[in-house]
């Protein structure tokens, strides 16, 4: 039983085990920091009931210096990765690509990378730095 | 670690029903063995359910948000935004299912490493559901002039 669960879960493996631990971690870094900003987004963003439109907007105005621009931009990517990391533990929940760990991370990534490569260049077009 | 270490690792910690952290060890029914290890079926399930939901919401919202109306974020942005029924529904479900799934996220965490009882389990899961519920109706509180200007 034992033997067999192990075998199983390690199909495919090789090369992927270092880097499943990469996926594995970046996936919680990126969940937890996302997770932290959806609470924070949720107080911000009900300012705008609880004390007007006006100072929504001047809050709204402070997002738009190039700090804020390149953080949002990092949180984008975070859930980008998230995401796409995601779809590729459902693919494994449904038992898609369970011989190919690597293959499909990669592919994962690939599309991960140039989805977010769109919103880097719409940032960097916003800040002029493009 | 060698293979033989992983596999005597595992089978001493979940399968026998047995957990050890540090110089503590818990006993459990395998059931609850199984629920410590993955928080549980239906949550299983509902995280998966609500990272569909995300995918297609949250790929909308930040679309929206980032490729078609970036720089112009504004309380009138958003109520002009909240104008079409397609980003009402968005950002219900989204507020619904973002909720959820960091909540539970975040306990899929914790629960690697503490609440290791089943009844501290269980008061985890209710105080996060109060939470959870909370921020879900404070939510709907902040979006609702918008949606119904």
């Amino acid at each position: 039983m034992a033997g067999k669960d192990r075998q199983t879960a390690n199909v495919g493996a090789g090369n992927w085990k270092g880097l499943g631990m990469w996926a594995w971690l970046l996936f919680r870094i990126s969940g937890l920091v996302v997770a932290g900003y959806l609470f924070v987004h949720i107080v911000i963003i009900s300012t705008g009931r609880l004390s007007g439109a006006s100072s929504l907007d001047s809050i709204f105005r402070s997002f738009d210096k190039p700090l804020f621009v390149v953080l949002d931009l990092l949180l984008v990517w975070a859930i980008i990765f998230h995401a796409f990391n995601g779809v590729r533990v459902v693919l494994m929940d449904l038992g898609i690509g369970i011989g190919r760990h690597k293959a499909v991370f990669i592919g994962a990534m690939a599309v991960a990378v140039v989805s977010l490569a769109f919103f880097a260049v719409k940032a960097f077009e916003f800040l002029g730095w493009g | 670690m060698s293979e033989q270490t992983i596999a005597a690792t595992q089978t001493s910690s979940s399968r026998d029903g047995v957990r050890t952290s540090g110089s503590r060890t818990w006993k459990y029914s395998s059931r609850e063995a199984i629920d410590a290890a993955r928080g549980g079926v239906w949550a299983w399930l509902f995280q998966r359910v609500t990272a569909g939901v995300l995918v297609w919401g949250l790929g909308s919202h930040l679309i929206a948000t980032h490729i078609y109306a970036l720089g112009e974020l504004s309380y009138g942005n958003i109520g002009h935004r909240l104008t079409a029924a397609y980003f009402i529904v968005v950002d219900i479900a989204l507020l619904a299912a973002a909720v959820y799934h960091a909540l539970n996220g975040i306990r899929m965490v914790v629960l690697d490493y503490w609440f290791k009882t089943a009844s501290s389990r269980r008061g985890l899961a209710v105080v996060l559901w109060f939470f959870g519920l909370a921020s879900f109706v404070y939510g709907m509180w902040a979006l609702w002039p918008w949606i119904t200007k």
